[in-house]
């Protein structure tokens, strides 16, 4: 865990993966990806099964402790058409208390697998705005709001002391800010981080932030 | 550019500018550049070269003169019109061969009149041919191999006749496969045989696989995918039960990788169609023939060994000055300038790299030194593209080429006469390798074979004269057939369930006859049939999966019409790394030929993040080559890099295109292709530990290790030499932390392991993090705290105890496994390349291995997958067995640890050439905890 000030509001990064705004009591999860495995394996690549149980337990596990009223779910929630198969749905559908607001921003996954109703989602496009964020699931700057997005997977390479390791990271830009994808069962695009830039990764049960002088030794001219 | 340069040389770029950018139209004012640079094709969708084209490639070839000679000779005397071909319809219905004794009779007949000798490996071929009977036949290259197997499956052919498909002619490389089936045709013809000899592979467009499906030639040269992919089809039975020969073209290529257990399955099938057919297999000079006959023919085949055996000279160009740091000097570069004496001094040269890398470095600074020889030397590698490899082949053989510099893309392939040397830059890293390399060159008659080694540095010398002395010992490496991929199974199994759906008993019954698979259990058999029907053996784990399915009449098929075309696309890349298309950019102002000039906007760069570059502009244009994925992941849009001879600087990548544009010379890095990566072979690796132990005794045997003594003398006094028996560590201290470097010489794979092993066992008993670093000599284990290795040694470091164990803990570790997993993965279909134009669904199913590996240790760690990746780790990456045995060693040799003032010679290559694989018993988040410190720390305040 570990705070941060961003347009003015006090977020904190999440080693599960995902962003909490205390003073909204709103969860943000982007790029949960359920029923990757299991659209792998109706098309006929043998994926174990297990992956989407294991981001459902980290999923119930965050509910239960943050005690959120909202979860924002930053696009991607399921993968693909095949993903809508009754028992994930209701398993799914069943972590969600009553009076708790569950809102997915459309991403390009959802637009393909489309949303099961009994999920009992509100759906919306991007932007959905809670000042001073625009919550999308693309990565786009919207003047007037800082946005927090998903989509880009971003991970980051650390090197230092003759140690080097590629995690899962969250990137605060001027205007815009990444989080990591939720899902157990997602890959990552590595990153170069930039001046101006904040990157913070997750390392199992930390996060820790990255000076930007980090990574890759090449890209210093 | 310099107003010095002729209007020749100018025209001359010009057409290799043109044939590089292959797409371009071909540039006016050439027309005075040498007639014979072939035209380009037109740009068309096919990639085919039209016959002419192919035809006049191979006309120079040295079988090909003989043969065209031959027939014009023929004609001349005959003073006969020359009959128009019949259509190839006619000649296929025709089908006609002479009887058997007329065509032997013929062929002795045409031997006579030419004076050609009939080698007796040939009658011996023929005889076995005659007989049924399978074979293999070994022997070097220029020694009449093909022409003894080939005119044995004629004969065949003509003791039973039959229509349809006769010899199949299975080859390792798709670029020779072309030269191959002219060739054959060619020399069919000779004999007045006019059989139509067929091509099948990759690059086969699809009218001719039409045409092919309505009426297979007489004979068909393909390669092993291609050769699997007839087999995934309903008609398979019908176009290859008809065969009466097959030949395996450079089987010792085959032999020790998964495409040839891929040969060996698909012709399990073959025989299972027809159980007399017989096998012949060609090959070159291997360290163990029987076992190479035994995995291609099974019992009962003949084993011939060609008769010619042809001198070969191997020298290494010995610097005037043997520098003790010549390190820095990149890729052995320094030495241009003998490199020029000698390619002035022999009119067509061939110089072998170990890199496409290297390749690209050499031929650029050739060009810097030389620049007259633009358009007369030349770069060949296996990424660049067909026309401009074609091009390059044709400049070799008809002479036309002063130098060309290549890959193991030119080792093997019908010979370039002209050829008259040979250079090795960098260590030849292998005896068999340096002895086919030496062999393209000295064809033309009453010329030897001559093969030269550049070393990259000083230390390589020593290689070169080791390579020489295992060569006159006669000690070559062997090759052996991998044991029951089960990646290779299950894509076989998904295959034969295309093709109108396999009985599972018998199919079991069938895989069992190839070698590789000859105590296939059936605990892996079954688990194997899990998992392309239910996904894995636990009938849990993978719910809703679908692929194989057992129909009514018990037979196992495809139902799905993606799955059956996803797989058919996978079985093309069993070995491939997935490779990304470089094209230049088109579009916008920024178009190819003006690139430099006119940049466009930097794609896909957003509030200083680099997102992914869905926004570019670009177009894709004309087709430069391939570059492994991982190679270009590594770059960003503006980057430059050297490829196909020129600076490239990356504009876009997407759709697994890397589109490019001419870039500035000066920024120009070269890629760094992980494929290039070739571990020195046991064989050399014990030569160069006798040499050095010589060293040790003051005893220098050969020219090269006179030319190294300085080295070798600061190395004795700053550490030592080891001598037979002796154990060299080399312990210091450096900002980076502290060095141990160990000095087994027992070549890359064993030291990897051993870095690997040590690293392990210290890492076990208390928190500390490796750095570890492995060349062909030794291997470095660095940490940022210090270790005690005498106290270490004695505390059992090199113990034999707990090896197997120790062995499998750090593999988890070291995630070698990992890695070979990519490779399984692809194989297994699980993962799959990306095509240009692939549909959504296409995309929905992409993943990284490494995902993949980690979800598979996760949630069904006993996949039997998983376990082929461990074990081709230990068995490639670590070698288990010869790392047991050198660790032995170590703890029998006398320990001599010496703290050297400063990088000793030996160490210096380790530090260099550093590829880290870390170890580390520390928390993750510790880890990252100290990194970030570290970090920190660096920045300053």
């Amino acid at each position: 865990m570990l705070q941060i000030d961003i347009a003015g509001e006090s977020l904190t990064l999440l080693a599960e993966r995902a962003l909490w705004w205390p003073a909204q009591s709103t969860l943000l999860i982007a790029d949960a990806h359920f029923g990757k495995g299991l659209t792998f394996r109706a098309r006929g690549v043998a994926v174990p099964s297990g992956t989407s149980d294991d981001t459902m337990d980290r999923l119930a596990a965050l509910l239960e402790r943050t005690g959120a009223a909202r979860v924002v779910f930053l696009g991607d929630l399921l993968h693909a058409r095949e993903a809508r198969q009754p028992a994930l749905m209701a398993t799914l559908a069943g972590l969600r208390a009553p009076g708790v607001e569950w809102v997915l921003v459309r991403g390009n996954h959802d637009v393909h697998a489309g949303v099961p109703a009994e999920l009992g989602l509100t759906v919306v496009d991007e932007p959905w705005l809670m000042a001073p964020f625009a919550l999308c699931h693309h990565p786009d700057a919207r003047p007037g709001h800082y946005v927090l997005a998903g989509h880009v997977h971003p991970a980051l390479r650390v090197e230092a002391g003759g140690d080097r390791l590629r995690l899962p990271c969250f990137v605060f830009g001027p205007d815009v800010g990444l989080l990591p994808a939720f899902g157990s069962f997602t890959g990552h695009m590595s990153l170069e981080p930039a001046a101006g830039v904040r990157c913070f990764v997750a390392a199992a049960d930390r996060v820790l932030e990255v000076p930007h002088a980090s990574a890759r030794r090449r890209g210093r001219a | 550019m310099s107003g010095r340069i002729g209007r020749r040389t100018v025209a001359a770029l010009d057409s290799l500018s043109a044939v590089l950018n292959a797409h371009a139209p071909l540039m006016s004012g050439s027309d005075d550049s040498p007639g014979d640079l072939p035209s380009i094709p037109p740009n068309d969708a096919s990639d085919e070269p039209t016959r002419a084209d192919i035809r006049r490639i191979v006309a120079s070839s040295s079988l090909g003169r003989q043969l065209r000679a031959a027939r014009a000779k023929k004609l001349r005397e005959q003073a006969e019109p020359v009959p128009a071909r019949p259509t190839r319809r006619a000649r296929r219905a025709a089908g006609a061969l002479p009887d058997v004794a007329a065509l032997q009779a013929r062929i002795d007949g045409l031997y006579a009149e030419r004076g050609w000798r009939v080698f007796d490996f040939q009658r011996t071929v023929w005889a076995h041919l005659q007989q049924g009977r399978s074979g293999l036949l070994h022997a070097g290259t220029g020694s009449g191999k093909t022409l003894a197997v080939w005119l044995g499956a004629l004969l065949r052919a003509a003791a039973q006749p039959a229509p349809g498909l006769r010899v199949l002619w299975i080859t390792p490389m798709r670029a020779l496969a072309a030269d191959t089936a002219l060739t054959l045709g060619e020399s069919a013809r000779v004999f007045g045989l006019d059989w139509d000899v067929g091509l099948r592979t990759g690059d086969t467009g699809s009218a001719e696989r039409a045409r092919q499906t309505k009426a297979l030639p007489q004979a068909l040269v393909t390669t092993p995918e291609s050769l699997t992919l007839m087999l995934s089809h309903d008609a398979a039975r019908e176009q290859l039960g008809g065969l009466c020969a097959v030949v395996v073209d450079e089987w010792h290529e085959l032999i020790a990788n998964k495409r040839g257990v891929q040969a060996q399955l698909a012709l399990a099938r073959l025989r299972q169609w027809n159980p007399a057919l017989p096998v012949w297999g060609l090959s070159a000079t291997l360290g163990n023939p029987d076992h190479a006959m035994q995995v291609l023919c099974g019992p009962g085949g003949a084993r011939v060994a060609g008769e010619i055996v042809r001198p070969v000279k191997l020298d290494s160009l010995i610097p005037a000055r043997t520098e003790r740091f010549p390190w820095a000097g990149h890729l052995g570069v320094k030495l241009l300038d003998a490199v020029l004496t000698e390619l002035d001094a022999s009119p067509s040269t061939l110089l072998f790299t170990n890199t496409r890398s290297q390749a690209e470095l050499w031929y650029q600074a050739l060009l810097a030194a030389r620049p007259d020889w633009a358009g007369l030397i030349a770069l060949h590698h296996g990424s660049l593209s067909r026309d401009v490899r074609e091009w390059v082949e044709a400049g070799l053989k008809n002479g036309t080429l002063r130098a060309v510099v290549c890959t193991s893309s030119l080792d093997l392939g019908v010979d370039f006469l002209p050829v008259e040397r040979v250079l090795q830059l960098g260590s030849p890293k292998g005896v068999a390798r340096l002895m086919q390399r030496a062999g393209r060159s000295g064809h033309a008659p009453g010329r030897t074979p001559h093969a030269t080694c550049v070393p990259g540095h000083g230390l390589e010398l020593i290689d070169s004269a080791a390579a020489r002395r295992a060569v006159a010992a006669g000690r070559i490496e062997p090759r052996y057939s991998p044991e029951a991929p089960v990646d290779v199974l299950v894509q076989h199994l998904v295959t034969l369930a295309l093709a109108g759906g396999f009985d599972a008993d018998a199919l079991k019954s069938e895989i069992r006859t190839t070698h590789a698979y000859r105590a296939l259990d059936d605990r892996t058999w079954d688990w194997a049939m899990d998992f392309v029907t239910r996904g894995g053996a636990s009938l849990a784990a993978y719910p809703d999966y679908r692929k194989v399915e057992r129909d009514a009449d018990g037979r196992h098929r495809v139902p799905r019409a993606d799955i059956a075309r996803r797989h058919r696309m996978q079985i093309g890349t069993i070995t491939a790394d997935s490779a990304v298309e470089v094209r230049w950019a088109r579009g916008g102002k920024s178009g190819g030929k003006s690139g430099g000039k006119s940049r466009g906007k930097s794609a896909g760069q957003n509030g200083g993040q680099s997102v992914p570059a869905s926004g570019a502009a670009a177009l894709a244009g004309g087709r430069l080559g391939q570059v492994e994925e991982p190679f270009i992941g590594r770059l960003k849009p503006g980057d430059c890099f050297l490829f196909a001879g020129r600076v490239l600087e990356l504009v876009a990548v997407r759709d697994m295109q890397a589109l490019v544009r001419a870039g500035n010379a000066a920024r120009g890095t070269v890629p760094r292709w992980d494929g290039g990566r070739m571990p020195l072979s046991n064989e050399l690796a014990h030569e160069i530990r006798t040499l050095i132990a010589l060293a040790a005794r003051g005893d220098y045997p050969e020219p090269e290790m006179q030319a190294l003594r300085p080295l070798l003398d600061l190395q004795r006094g700053w550490s030592a030499l080891p001598d037979s028996g002796d154990l060299l560590i080399e312990v210091m201290q450096s900002r980076e932390g502290h060095h141990a470097f160990f000095f087994p010489f027992a070549g890359r794979p064993v030291h990897a392991g051993l870095a690997t092993l040590l690293a392990g066992r210290i890492s076990r008993n208390r928190p500390i993090t490796f750095s570890l670093s492995f060349n062909d000599y030794g291997f470095e284990l660095m940490s940022a705290a210090p270790v005690d290795w005498s106290q270490e040694i004695a505390d059992g470091l090199l113990s034999g105890d707990t090896l197997d164990a120790d062995i499998e803990h750090c593999l988890n570790a070291a995630q070698l496994a990992r890695r070979r997993f990519r490779e399984v993965a692809r194989v297994a279909g699980l993962t799959f390349q990306g095509y240009p134009g692939q549909g959504k669904s296409a995309r929905q199913l992409q993943v990284s291995s490494d995902l993949l590996f980690d979800v598979f240790s996760r949630h069904d760690p006993d996949n039997l997958l998983l376990q082929q990746a461990r074990q081709e780790a230990q068995r490639e990456e670590l070698d288990a067995e010869r790392i047991a045995g050198t660790l032995a060693s170590m703890r029998a040799a006398r320990h001599c640890i010496t703290r050297p003032p400063s990088m000793t010679p030996f160490a210096f290559p380790l530090l260099v050439a550093r590829l880290r694989e870390r170890l580390s018993s520390e928390q993750l988040s510790d880890r990252v905890a100290r990194m970030v410190a570290l970090l920190e720390k660096a920045a300053g305040p």
